[in-house]
């Protein structure tokens, strides 16, 4: 039971948060709207070779594992920065599962941002027909599951963008074609395995969004005046503050159990991963909730940052799952799936 | 990173199992029921043998030589086993005190008997108008001579009745108010003029008041300077709040498991495959792993010398809670059913657990003191109650 980060894992979070303190401040953010795409910054997330943290060293990664991953989503998420992580980092792995060494090449190199589309794709033509792809506006690729094959949709030529409350690059694809690029026995798992990595870091760049919210809530308290007093002297205030700090605090060592478990094959690593996803959605929301709430009417605004991580908040975990649905993921893998018999009545 | 459980917490399990398998009885177990005392002398003696009472102490100290994690491992499973333990853990609070701060003589007095199971050192903090304001207190000491002259009462000394010492918290400046002009003393709890009256709770737990009448103590049980006796109580009140607290969520969740896996609905069907059975247990058993983390990163901090903050007492007991309600509405009537009763479902627990959980976020600082302190502490927040 080892609860420290290596030498090597705090070197990874101290690069992106430096980063992210640079390159993603609030102007930056707020200037990446609605988009939610900064180009210049994804060339510098490209060039640090973030999505390659945990692709193998022979297949041009940097041979680490899902705890990193979820270190550097942790980092995007505090800084809301504009670049769509989650998915292109689980898809990278996807990439090298498979196989699809040109294209891994191509999304490492940054010659192709590359996402993965959450629902499976239906057969024949259309194959994304009806799917709001979270990075579709960006992404000239998209990998996914068609049956049992991993396949990959080029971008079509028309993309609109879906304006959305995250600022998210969302759009849908109307694409007959897939370029299939693994079929048999191991590509429903291996898609699985990704899903439940972008759990795990949809999760920690929550976390990481509510320890900069819970920091922001605190500092107004600590300066703002009501009734002559800071407001932060207030219990009202300061308590559920608390209570998102400690939830904060739980939900981050979950994901990095889930992160480890995971990486290590453990048995309950998808049902960490779960949990992990449901309680960094829960514990986000409350937190900016909560942080935008003791604002006021200036947390209302536009030109408080509250705002930012408060829309966010909702959208990062919505763009995956319905935490409540999750629940019975969470079920499933802790208590046995439920036999289709049993499901029938 | 690694949440692999190392070998030796499984060997030290193992261990603590076979141990309770032969200490802790049926007997042991339903006589705590009955008197509520949290103590079992025989149960105590023979942790004492084995250095379980202070498992993180030296052999030479009478303790096991245990890191804090190897001790959360083995108290969980004599816990688990039903071995009642309230006694012996509260006494390792003022025993550490007394380790830290107090003299030579009186820890080669005291601390030998604690590690051995002989001693049980009860709390003498609260006072009927105190609570959470612990440092309102009233009862006095007096210096006379080479003694002190105590004259007060306290509220909620938990096995007082059974206690070999008091840990006792006293204002010895008659002008001091607030966290000045406190001294500490260990008083012998068979000294004449103490008076113990029992208070019965909800929770199947027995709780006591005690007065003090003209109290004679030794100086030799002072426990740091006279007058600075905050600065004893401020290292025994962080002792209690840096603490995972018996993770007693994780055995609801295994009550509440196990009962969904035998029970069945009006078809036959186990409740188990209930969306709304399977939604609750998912929620609980997230809310036990993060207490259980939660407990993780006490002793992991405490390993390193450094101070975890209440996190742990805040987030474990309120969940706690919580899960003792929500845990019977989802079993239903027969949840409320009383242990002693022959009708009763997993041994009585949903009801027990319902019954004891509210204390949780009561002792050992209150969930408003906790967050309180995390405000201030951890968030740079301004104090929010008033400084005497």
């Amino acid at each position: 039971m080892i609860l420290a980060l290596t030498e090597a894992q705090v070197a990874v979070r101290e690069l992106f948060a430096g980063l992210f303190a640079k390159e993603a401040t609030p102007e930056r953010v707020r200037s990446a709207e609605p988009l939610g795409f900064d180009p210049a910054l994804w060339e510098h997330v490209i060039a640090t070779g973030a999505l390659g943290v945990a692709v193998a060293e022979d297949a041009g990664g940097a041979g680490a594992g899902v705890l990193e991953m979820a270190l550097i989503a942790e980092e995007v998420g505090r800084r809301l920065a504009p670049v769509p992580f989650p998915e292109t980092a689980a898809a990278a792995r996807l990439l090298a599962r498979c196989g699809a060494t040109e294209l891994l090449g191509d999304a490492l190199e940054g010659r192709l941002i590359v996402s993965l589309a959450r629902a499976p794709l239906g057969e024949g033509g259309g194959a994304l027909e009806g799917q709001l792809l979270t990075d579709g506006a960006v992404a000239e690729v998209v990998v996914g599951l068609r049956g049992d094959e991993i396949v990959a949709v080029r971008r079509p030529p028309e993309v609109r963008l879906v304006a959305n409350l995250g600022s998210l690059p969302m759009a849908r694809w109307n694409v007959a074609h897939a370029d299939v690029l693994a079929a048999g026995d191991g590509p429903r798992g291996w898609f699985a395995a990704a899903l439940d990595e972008v759990r795990v870091l949809r999760a920690a760049a929550l976390i990481g969004l509510a320890e900069e919210a819970i920091e922001i809530g605190a500092a107004y308290a600590r300066e703002r005046r009501a009734f002559g007093i800071p407001i932060g002297t207030y219990q009202a205030v300061a308590h559920p503050l608390a209570d998102a700090l400690v939830a904060k605090d739980g939900g981050k060592l979950l994901v990095w159990k889930a992160s480890w478990a995971l990486e290590s094959g453990q048995p309950d690593g998808p049902g960490l991963s779960a949990m992990a996803f449901v309680f960094a959605a829960e514990t986000a929301y409350r937190a900016a909730q909560h942080s935008l709430h003791i604002h006021g009417g200036y947390g209302f605004t536009a030109e408080y940052d509250i705002q930012l991580y408060y829309r966010r908040a909702q959208a990062w975990a919505t763009v995956f799952a319905d935490p409540r649905r999750e629940l019975q993921v969470v079920a499933d893998r802790a208590f046995g799936p439920l036999s289709t018999a049993q499901g029938a009545g | 990173m690694d949440f692999t459980e190392p070998e030796n917490w499984k060997r030290i399990r193992a261990e603590a199992e076979e141990f309770a398998a032969e200490h802790v009885t049926a007997e042991m177990i339903e006589e705590e029921l009955r008197t509520g005392d949290g103590v079992s002398r025989p149960l105590m003696e023979a942790m004492g043998r084995r250095g379980w009472i202070a498992p993180t102490w030296s052999k030479e100290e009478g303790g096991a030589g245990l890191d804090p994690f190897e001790a959360g491992v083995l108290m969980d499973a004599i816990r688990a086993a039903g071995g009642p333990t309230i006694g012996s853990g509260t006494t390792m609070l003022p025993a550490n005190a007394i380790r830290a701060m107090g003299s030579e003589a009186l820890k080669q007095a005291v601390l030998p008997g604690v590690a051995a199971g002989r001693t049980l050192i009860c709390l003498g903090y609260t006072e009927p108008e105190g609570g959470s304001d612990v440092f309102a207190c009233k009862t006095r000491s007096v210096r006379d001579g080479d003694e002190w002259m105590v004259n007060g009462q306290k509220m909620f000394t938990t096995f007082a009745h059974r206690a070999d010492y008091c840990f006792l918290l006293t204002r010895s400046d008659p002008q001091s108010r607030g966290s000045h002009g406190l001294t500490m003393l260990l008083v012998p709890m068979d000294t004449p003029g103490i008076e113990t009256q029992a208070v019965r709770t909800m929770g199947y737990e027995r709780t006591n008041i005690v007065f003090y009448n003209d109290v004679r103590v030794s100086d030799f049980y002072r426990i740091g300077e006279a007058d600075q006796g905050l600065h004893v109580m401020r290292a025994a009140l962080e002792a209690e709040q840096n603490v995972a607290p018996a993770a007693k969520i994780g055995r609801l969740l295994e009550a509440a498991r196990s009962w969904a896996a035998r029970a069945t609905d009006g078809a036959g069907r186990p409740m188990l495959h209930d969306p709304l059975v399977r939604e609750r247990l998912a929620r609980l058993a997230i809310d036990a792993e993060v207490t259980q983390l939660l407990g993780y990163r006490v002793a992991f901090l405490d390993q390193l010398g450094a101070k975890p903050g209440p996190h742990a007492a805040l987030f474990g007991p309120e969940a706690y809670v919580q899960w003792s309600k929500e845990v019977i509405d989802m079993v239903g009537p027969c949840a409320l059913v009383a242990w002693d009763d022959p009708e009763a479902v997993q041994g009585g627990a949903f009801e027990y657990h319902f019954r004891s959980a509210v204390a949780s976020t009561i002792y050992g600082g209150s969930s408003e003191v906790l967050r309180s302190l995390i405000a201030e502490q951890t968030l740079g927040l301004p104090r929010s109650r008033p400084k005497v």
